[in-house]
């Protein structure tokens, strides 16, 4: 298959190019992606990272409602005014997400790029990646990224803003999100890897952060965006999505219902697009827009990502055949392989 | 490099009572009164009261503020009461420039200091203001701090010293602090001056969240057609959060994660053999 021709491929080249963008942006010598390009990005772009060329939205809400916001309830000012910075920040963030929706996730994040690359070395390591994440788990796991954002996002820097909880809680996600570690590490500053000894408050959320970092570094070799499924921006992107152009469609046919491969291929393991048979629009909360499954959908045009009312890329039988094979060629050349192990390829195959 | 101590001795008074040895007290605030300084007294930046910086030998001192779009507010007796300018509002967010000048006909004197103030969208970059020629001797730093990437100790940072624009290469630049540091280097051929912020505050605790602010001052002299010019820029820089923070503590709960993943995946890959 010529890899030009495959959206994963394509995809890839893209999330390099974005990551390039987003992490080095700023030494790329144009100042005004050191200033940042719109401070509300649909994907975690950290403010570490001092080369970075942009901030993902979720850092200004979070400072915009502890410092505007609660200050503002706590000396009974005009709550409009106090609440409109964040309004400006998600409204930015809706002019761009409009664009592309929930492909901020699939193809532009940084940490979704890095976890997908960690990912692909665990293949070629031939560790065996986990197919598919058990679909009890997947459920249990799904509530998280809302807690994430309605806790992390909005209430503790909100009681932090009001005095109820301490200053440290003013921006809890950032002191634990793994983006804050790709992005400056990828530019050479082992400094944000570190346990802060302040108060306890930091302590705390500094392990965790820790924790986490290491966790999702080497359960990404094995398992598909371990870190994405509890991604609060995630979940921002999830109530905005019926707002975006580039939309994910199904048109299903009577021989989905003994198919399941574009459930298989999908990374973050959305069970429900292979089950769906009613609704069109199969644009899912924990979707990415990968487009995987669509690349694996063996029917004629059966799935499709459209850009309003304009198919972009269709499911085709023909595709599908050269994608399998390409992907299985892909899987078998690995590490364990050529040392002589004769195990079943590492892989993910759906097919 | 004697003549440098002129411009030198351009210090925050209150910061020093906190942080500076009750013995180096005289010294710097008789240089304090010799030359125009700058001074925050106050930094209300979530309060959204005005700015204030102390403005010692003010007199016959021209002092602007530059706004972040170029255009400038002349600051008149009303925002100078008692050495201290209060900094009107400028209607913008972002960078602005307070630019401090003395012409003595042969000599003559500027300080600059950037701060941030608060306003509608400025769109325009802080870059801006530090390329343009706000007086004909300057030091800019480059880049202006902001966001996340502060003044702090232990921090190398870049200035570069210009005149009418341009780059003055090898030139002899003094770097002092309120904490009695003194650094003396020369830029180098582009004009550009990295002086590593040093670790000067007394008393730090390792391990301990310290919150204590110092100013320092980066001056130079420089003689043209017989005029000579003295700047300065003034800044403040605060002690470096890695004096509370452990990188290597943070790398062995990071293992401690990773081992952790490792066991996940593998207990994962039993069950489903």
């Amino acid at each position: 298959m010529n890899p030009l021709k495959n959206l994963s491929v394509i995809r890839k080249l893209v999330q390099i190019a974005a990551f390039a963008l987003l992490v080095y942006g700023s030494s790329l010598g144009a100042y005004h992606l050191a200033d940042k390009l719109t401070h509300a990005l649909p994907a975690l772009s950290c403010a570490f990272d001092h080369n970075g060329s942009d901030i993902c939205a979720l850092i200004p809400v979070q400072h915009q409602l502890g410092h505007r916001l609660g200050p503002v309830i706590t000396s009974g000012g005009d709550i409009l005014m106090g609440l409109m910075p964040t309004l400006i920040t998600l409204g930015t963030f809706l002019f761009f997400f409009i664009f592309l929706n929930k492909a901020f996730c699939g193809w532009i994040c940084p940490l979704g790029t890095f976890q997908e690359f960690m990912y692909m070395l665990g293949q070629k390591l031939g560790l065996q990646p986990t197919e598919n994440v058990d679909q009890k788990i997947v459920r249990k796991g799904r509530p998280i990224k809302w807690f994430m954002l309605l806790f992390l996002i909005f209430v503790f820097p909100l009681l932090s803003g009001v005095g109820f909880v301490n200053h440290d809680l003013m921006d809890p996600f950032c002191k634990i999100c793994p983006s804050r570690f790709i992005t400056t590490l990828a530019n050479g500053d082992a400094s944000q890897l570190h346990v802060d000894t302040a108060s306890t408050t930091t302590i705390v959320l500094t392990v965790i952060a820790d924790f986490l970092f290491g966790l999702v570094i080497v359960l990404s070799l094995t398992v598909r965006q371990p870190f994405c499924r509890i991604c609060p921006i995630l979940a921002l992107n999830a109530v905005f999505r019926k707002l975006g152009l580039l939309r994910l469609i199904k048109n299903a046919s009577s021989r989905c219902d003994k198919c399941g491969l574009c459930a298989k291929a999908c990374p973050m393991d959305i069970e429900e697009i292979h089950t769906e048979m009613e609704k069109k629009n199969v644009l899912f909360e924990d979707c990415t827009l990968c487009g995987r499954c669509v690349e694996f959908c063996p029917e004629q045009d059966v799935l499709q990502m459209k850009y309003t009312v304009i198919p972009v890329f269709s499911a085709d039988p023909k595709y599908f055949k050269d994608r399998n094979k390409a992907q299985k060629k892909w899987e078998k050349n690995n590490l364990m392989a050529k040392l002589g192990n004769n195990r079943k390829p590492a892989g993910d195959s759906p097919a | 490099m004697k003549t440098l101590t002129v411009t030198a001795g351009l210090v925050l008074i209150a910061v020093m009572s906190n942080t500076m040895a009750a013995a180096e007290k005289p010294a710097i605030e008789k240089q304090a009164k010799q030359t125009s300084k700058v001074k925050q007294t106050q930094q209300m930046q979530h309060r959204r009261r005005a700015k204030q910086f102390a403005l010692a030998g003010a007199e016959g001192a021209t002092i602007t503020l530059w706004k972040p779009d170029l255009t400038k507010i002349p600051l008149e007796q009303k925002h100078l009461m008692h050495g201290t300018i209060t900094l009107p509002p400028s209607g913008l967010d972002n960078y602005h420039a307070i630019v401090a000048e003395k012409d003595w006909g042969d000599v003559k004197e500027s300080v600059i200091r950037y701060e941030y103030l608060r306003g509608k969208p400025s769109k325009n970059s802080p870059t801006i203001l530090s390329a343009a020629q706000k007086t004909e001797f300057e030091i800019v730093p480059d880049p202006i701090p902001r966001g996340h990437f502060q003044y702090h100790t232990d921090l190398e940072w870049n200035f570069i010293t210009r005149f009418k624009g341009k780059p003055v290469p090898n030139l002899p630049v003094v770097f002092e602090t309120t904490n009695g540091s003194r650094i003396e280097t020369k830029s180098d051929n582009d004009g550009n001056v990295t002086i590593t912020i040093p670790t000067d505050f007394p008393d730090m605790v390792p391990g301990k969240r310290d919150r204590r602010s110092a100013d320092f001052m980066l001056s130079a002299e420089y003689k043209d057609s017989g005029i000579n010019y003295q700047s300065a820029l003034s800044g403040e820089y605060r002690v470096s959060r890695m004096n509370w923070r452990s990188v290597g503590w943070g790398s062995f709960v990071m293992v401690i994660g990773m081992v952790a993943g490792g066991f996940i995946g593998r207990s994962r890959k039993n069950k489903r053999t």
